[in-house]
């Protein structure tokens, strides 16, 4: 029988289908965690070590990140009002997340890293965080700006372009994402 | 870099912006106005090589009946508000969800997605203009109907009144969706309602299946246009056929296209081939799944070279007609034997159908979803190929016949070479015109390549018009322009028309050109 989108998401079976378990063992072993989450549960998008250390990043700050494998804007839309999302995708996905979130959620901040600088636009004031890389990875770094984002009360549309270390390796451009719907 | 600015919508003080909002509240409810900068943000995201400042809206309105939306237009009129209407906001490379420009309110009608009625018997159904085509696609399946759709490419999150009003296409046999349009109601620029076709007759059963009504027919009024906000639309579904079998068509050399359409042009107007078919480039085929700088890193247009390594490694020709029939086995059968034989006669083409087209990859998977009416969304996967978010729709209409295709292929590639652009590009063959469809992907985040997209675009519009090539379709940016190449005196009659419906130009003010 082949199911619907809608008869998938009734029956909970379209949702984190894909979850590598290698990504949640490493989870399961990270260190260096807040002692107690103190925000509960965000929604956490991406199948690769970004996404990973996005959310070591989100955990010392307090969230739990729930890892729902590659971002699928559809499913993410199904999700309940007032759900948090964050995470990676390419450039397909950011057109789908931005689209389907039209009069549906909340852009909170927008990512875009490439080779020679890391291009950061927030809605949620400006943005503190310089993305260095000596407390971890820019990754890591950029999930604890993100964590403190997400509880942010500013309104201002700030963008801030911060130049990369020369030499830091780079295989391609990344996009992440913190949206609420 | 911080900004706090409020926009407000051209000509309108704070003050009667503001008691214009207090009004909206009292009409939508506080929670269907939105004003916050985080909520408009996905509004503001644009694909085009436009300005981000002018595509800013000034709020959003999200209305669920018609009442409401009458309640909006009247507002409009008394504080002089221009609002921008979008159904499902997913005309994306064409002005995607942002208003026209900076300050207009967004009348977001998403919210407005009932089903209202469908009709198993005469295939039709009657929608509000927030229904998706996947919305629709659950329904048929849930009830287990025996209908297909025909959704464009971004099939499932796009609905098919928006995509119907701006005169958009699919792939079926039901692909030029204005023609399967039939009966709307709207809500006029005074607030009063009018319903097309059969619809003025008050219980009426007709208003579905007979599209021309009594006088003068006006239907075509309230496309491309902002004469009115369609609150309803009737369309007709096409019934499941027998069978059905998708196939794919392959030729090696770029001057392959001239004999690909004069093959094709006879078997589409006798209905041989009875759907919108589509004769794709290589790049556009490989573009949805494949990166550019696997093969290419440089910033001029991709070499032939790069292209023949692209053909070899997918097994994709330099065009691929991606084709169906449909009907009983025995009709099938038939009308294949005459699409051998048409497109065997020289020698060139490689048929393929069944498991040989399947295991061939490329976009057959995708393009076989496609004409049936499935939903898919694997033509996202174009936004990948160049990558930094920039993508505009150039799709002039032809003729179709082999020299004008021929014609249009060589001053594109042109054109897009002299501005260092890939040819991304697929032809839709309708009854005997040809949409030729190029996607102009370019870096957004890089503004001197933005600046050349622009200026790339406006180049083909009017290189384009000088031989008699006009487009059937184009983004906010450039609409103006656009309806500068169809001369004043259509121009002319359009802002009459304006004039006489919407005095005030409330709505959508410079859609297609047109304003009071």
């Amino acid at each position: 029988m082949k199911l619907t989108r809608r008869q998938l998401m009734k029956n909970g079976l379209l949702l984190g289908a894909s979850v590598p378990l290698s990504l949640g063992a490493a989870w399961a072993s990270d260190v260096g965690l807040a002692d107690d989450p103190a925000h509960g549960s965000i929604s956490l998008f991406g199948v690769d070590r970004s996404t990973t250390e996005l959310g070591q990043g989100l955990r010392q700050q307090g969230w739990t990140p729930r890892y729902e494998g590659r971002l699928d804007p559809l499913a993410l839309n199904a999700q309940p009002a007032g759900t948090l999302a964050t995470g990676f995708t390419d450039e397909a996905g950011l057109v789908l997340l931005t689209s389907l979130l039209a009069g549906r959620g909340r852009v909170l901040a927008l990512g875009r890293h490439d080779a020679g600088q890391h291009r950061l636009l927030s809605h949620r004031g400006p943005i503190a965080a310089p993305l260095a890389v000596d407390a971890g990875s820019w990754q890591a770094a950029l999930g604890r700006e993100y964590a403190r984002l997400a509880t942010a009360s500013g309104s201002a549309r700030h963008r801030q372009d911060i130049r990369r270390p020369y030499g830091e390796s780079v295989s391609a451009t990344e996009l992440s994402f913190l949206v609420r719907l | 870099m911080s900004t706090t600015q409020r926009i407000l919508p051209k000509g309108v003080s704070e003050a009667d912006f503001d008691a214009a909002l207090v009004r909206f509240r009292e009409i939508l409810g506080a929670d269907s106005v939105l004003t916050e900068g985080d909520q408009l943000a996905p509004y503001t995201k644009i694909m085009m090589a436009g300005d981000d400042k002018d595509y800013i809206p000034s709020a959003a309105l999200l209305p669920t009946t018609t009442e409401q939306v009458k309640g909006i237009v009247r507002t409009c009129n008394e504080y002089k508000v221009p609002i921008w209407t979008i159904s499902t906001g997913k005309n994306l490379g064409y002005g995607s969800a942002a208003p026209g420009e900076t300050g207009q309110v967004i009348l977001d009608m998403h919210r407005m997605n009932q089903i209202l009625d469908v009709d198993p018997e005469v295939c039709t159904a009657l929608l509000e203009p927030g229904v998706t085509y996947q919305q629709l696609y659950d329904y048929i399946k849930e009830n287990d109907l025996k209908l297909w759709l025909d959704p464009p490419a971004p099939s499932a999150i796009a609905g098919p009144v928006g995509n119907t009003l701006d005169r958009g296409v699919g792939y079926t046999p039901y692909g030029e969706h204005f023609m399967f349009q039939c009966g709307m109601e709207v809500v006029l620029a005074n607030g009063e309602v009018v319903r097309t076709g059969m619809g003025g007759i008050e219980n009426s059963s007709s208003w579905q299946v007979f599209k021309w009504g009594y006088g003068p027919y006006i239907d075509g009024l309230f496309t491309q246009s902002n004469y009115g906000i369609v609150t309803k639309m009737g369309l007709w579904l096409m019934p499941e056929p027998p069978a059905y079998r998708p196939f794919v068509i392959q030729y090696d050399d770029l001057e392959d296209i001239e004999e690909i359409v004069d093959v094709l042009r006879p078997l589409r107007i006798a209905q041989i081939i009875p759907n919108a078919v589509v004769i794709v480039h290589t790049l556009w085929d490989a573009g949805t799944h494949v990166q550019r700088k696997t093969y290419y890193e440089g910033s001029d247009s991709i070499p032939r070279e790069a292209i023949e390594r692209i053909k070899q490694d997918e097994g994709v020709g330099e065009w691929n007609v991606y084709a169906a029939l449909y009907g009983t086995p025995e009709q099938i059968d038939v009308n294949w034997k005459i699409v051998e034989q048409a497109f065997g006669k020289s020698g060139k083409a490689k048929i393929m159908y069944g498991e040989e087209a399947e295991k061939r990859g490329g976009g057959f998977e995708y393009r076989a979803a496609l004409m049936r009416g499935d939903m898919n969304l694997q033509e996202f996967g174009l936004y990948n190929w160049r990558g930094g978010g920039g993508s505009m729709w150039f799709a002039p209409v032809s003729q179709a016949k082999g020299s004008e295709t021929k014609d249009q292929t060589e001053l594109a590639q042109k054109i897009l070479g002299k501005y260092g652009f890939d040819y991304v590009a697929e032809y839709i063959v309708g009854w005997r015109d040809m949409h030729h469809v190029i996607d102009l992907l370019y870096n957004r985040e890089d503004p001197e390549e933005t600046q050349r997209a622009h200026d790339c675009f406006a180049e083909l519009i009017d290189e384009f018009a000088k031989r008699g090539y006009g487009l059937y379709r184009t983004n906010t940016e450039f609409m103006e322009q656009v309806a500068g190449t169809f001369g004043e005196p259509l121009r002319e009659v359009h802002k009459t028309l304006k004039n006489a419906l919407d005095p005030n130009g409330i709505l959508s003010p410079g859609k297609s050109g047109i304003r009071s």
